[in-house]
């Protein structure tokens, strides 16, 4: 019965059912095939009981801090910012789309919202300065990538709950990985720059930097007020993300006074959306996952693999080939879904620590949102470009590898990603 | 875009909005009353619930403009009758699938009566549940009132389009 659930689901999605459905049915179709239509009443439970897991609360409220910020005008305050400081290096603009998207990955978490909310100044301001479309899209959609590798990070936060692991230990696992991307980022783009001769932003002058610190300094508040509350213990990721509302508010309503009614309107029916789209999967996952672990599938698929190698390098490789492949075809939330809650108990198996392989997997899925055909930032950059989505995925191929190098990195150097979870919490 | 469209559009936005601004307001209440002593009983489980009816209401906002993560590839490439069949069947598969859901959720409404929430003993458990053929039904009608130009589009949802996906 079990082999039969995959090709339904193959089917149903090569139909444009939607992923969160398509899960729906296969988990209905195997309920009904071991208990009969009497047991049927319990998918309405458990439809329930899985959009009600506490710790995805933080998924709505970091995803409206992050649409109030873009409304609020704490991207254009940390684009002058970014600007004053890293402008004067050649290629000063794609800088300034790294460095503020590292900024701007602290307060929102989404890869997408940061570069609908970055792509939208920047890429513009580089056609404007002599930068290629394609060039324009592709630095900024692989630097929106980190969004979701520097805390505080959406799937991060899925992948606790689908995992168990500490969304906390993962936040802080993602520090020194998301910051190394962004200076290795940086340093391609400074090459690129150099061979295409692209211009710099006029020379550094530390009277501009004050200034824009000054007119900026609320929006970088901001993260050390969210980040530190949750790092510090005073408040858990969820409270965090309450905070991060309130402060929003207060930046963008009170001090910057650009937050009108009808943008805070926006702004909420954005959250509903997208958390909407988000938690009806996670809802569809608790279904199939329900009968999933009572024909212990997982634990099955962990055994033969292990039959087959125990070596942990040989399995985080597979796991690494198989996460690369699936990003290419799905989106983070429903590769993580779909994925998580299959290969844990190998992982438990291996000896693998959840969080360092939780990091793993945003990873990969952060490189899926550069690889066609299924790249919902790449989509959203060349959107906003007006550039061809295969032309810029050449152009993006160096800053892909980045992102391939750091993924390397994380994973056959624990250390690098999991040092300061071991400092700070263990 | 229909009169009707409009309007059912207008109502769940409206709802969606009320449900977001009311999460967003049980926890920041429920973290300040906890930093000053005095923690609230009922915020975990009442933010738990209102994510769950965000989740079901907004999830039928979201089935009216196409928006659920899809992979269109495959129906994006057929052409003529072909292209059309295929899209049927989805529509039917999804549809058939929040009728038997919400007769799910009906049946649950009959097993819960009687019964309150843990942490809210005025608050009957079938009213939290209710989402359920609620969310359930909405999603049916918003799945049908944009069958026609999803047909004309030659696809259904995509879910890439900007702003639609974290």
């Amino acid at each position: 019965m079990t082999i039969l659930l995959v090709p339904l689901l193959l089917v149903l999605v090569l139909v444009n059912v939607p992923i969160a459905v398509a899960l729906g049915i296969v988990a209905v179709v195997a309920i009904v095939a071991t208990g009969g239509v009497a047991a049927l009443p319990n998918a309405g439970l458990l439809m329930f009981s899985g959009a009600t897991r506490f710790p995805l609360i933080a998924i709505p409220l970091f995803i409206l801090a992050g649409a109030i910020m873009n409304r609020a005008g704490i991207s254009r305050r940390l684009v002058a910012f970014a600007s004053a400081v890293v402008g004067f290096i050649r290629g000063g603009l794609s800088m300034v789309s790294i460095s503020a998207s590292m900024f701007f990955a602290e307060i929102s978490g989404s890869a997408v919202a940061d570069v609908a909310a970055l792509g939208s100044i920047l890429i513009p301001a580089m056609r404007r300065r002599g930068y290629s479309r394609e060039f324009a899209a592709a630095v900024t959609s692989s630097s929106a990538t980190l969004a979701v590798i520097i805390p505080p990070s959406i799937p991060m936060i899925l992948y606790g709950v689908m995992s168990g692991a500490s969304v906390v230990e993962l936040f802080v696992a993602g520090i020194l990985p998301g910051v190394a991307g962004g200076l290795l980022m940086m340093f391609v783009a400074y090459l690129w720059a150099r061979r295409t001769g692209l211009p710099v932003e006029g020379a550094f002058r530390l009277g501009r930097v004050w200034r824009t610190l000054r007119e900026a300094g609320w929006s970088l508040l901001l993260p050390v007020v969210i980040l530190g509350g949750i790092f510090g213990g005073w408040v858990t990721a969820t409270e965090g993300a309450g905070l991060a509302v309130v402060a929003a508010l207060l930046v963008g309503g009170v001090v910057y006074r650009e937050l009108s009614l009808a943008k805070l309107r926006e702004a909420v029916l954005e959250c509903g959306r997208q958390t909407a789209v988000v938690m009806l999967l996670v809802a569809a996952s608790a279904l199939l996952g329900d009968f999933l672990t009572e024909v212990r599938v997982p634990q099955r698929i962990a055994a033969s693999i292990m039959q087959v190698t125990e070596s942990k390098l040989a399995i985080l490789a597979l796991l690494n080939l198989f996460l690369l492949a699936t990003g290419l075809f799905l989106h983070s939330a429903a590769a993580i879904i779909l994925v998580v809650p299959v290969v844990m108990p190998l992982i438990e198996a291996a000896g693998i620590d959840p969080v360092h392989f939780g990091l793993i997997v945003t990873l990969n899925l952060g490189i899926g949102q550069q690889t066609p055909p299924v790249a919902s930032v790449l989509v959203t950059a060349c959107s906003v470009a007006r550039a061809d989505i295969w032309r810029v995925t050449r152009a993006n191929l160096w800053f892909i590898a980045v992102l391939l190098a750091i993924l390397g990195v994380v994973t056959y150097v624990p250390g690098f990603s999991m040092a300061l979870v071991e400092w700070l919490y263990r | 875009m229909t009169r009707a469209r409009r309007i059912f559009r207008g109502v769940l936005e409206a709802v969606v909005i009320a449900l977001v601004a009311a999460l967003a307001v049980v926890v920041v209440l429920g973290v300040g009353f906890r930093k000053a002593g005095a923690a609230l009983v009922w915020y975990d489980e009442a933010a738990s619930i209102l994510l769950a009816w965000v989740t079901y209401y907004g999830a039928a906002l979201v089935a009216l403009a196409r928006g659920h993560i899809a992979v269109p590839v495959l129906v994006e490439r057929l052409r003529g009758r072909v292209r059309t069949v295929v899209l049927l069947a989805g529509e039917a598969a999804v549809i058939g699938f929040f009728l038997v859901l919400a007769w799910a959720g009906l049946r649950v409404q009959g097993a819960l009566a009687g019964t309150t929430l843990v942490s809210m003993p005025a608050v009957p458990a079938a009213l939290a549940q209710s989402v359920i053929p609620i969310g359930a039904v909405l999603f049916v009608a918003a799945q049908l009132m944009s069958l026609p130009e999803a047909l004309r589009a030659g696809s259904g949802d995509s879910g890439a389009r900007e702003g639609s996906v974290p």
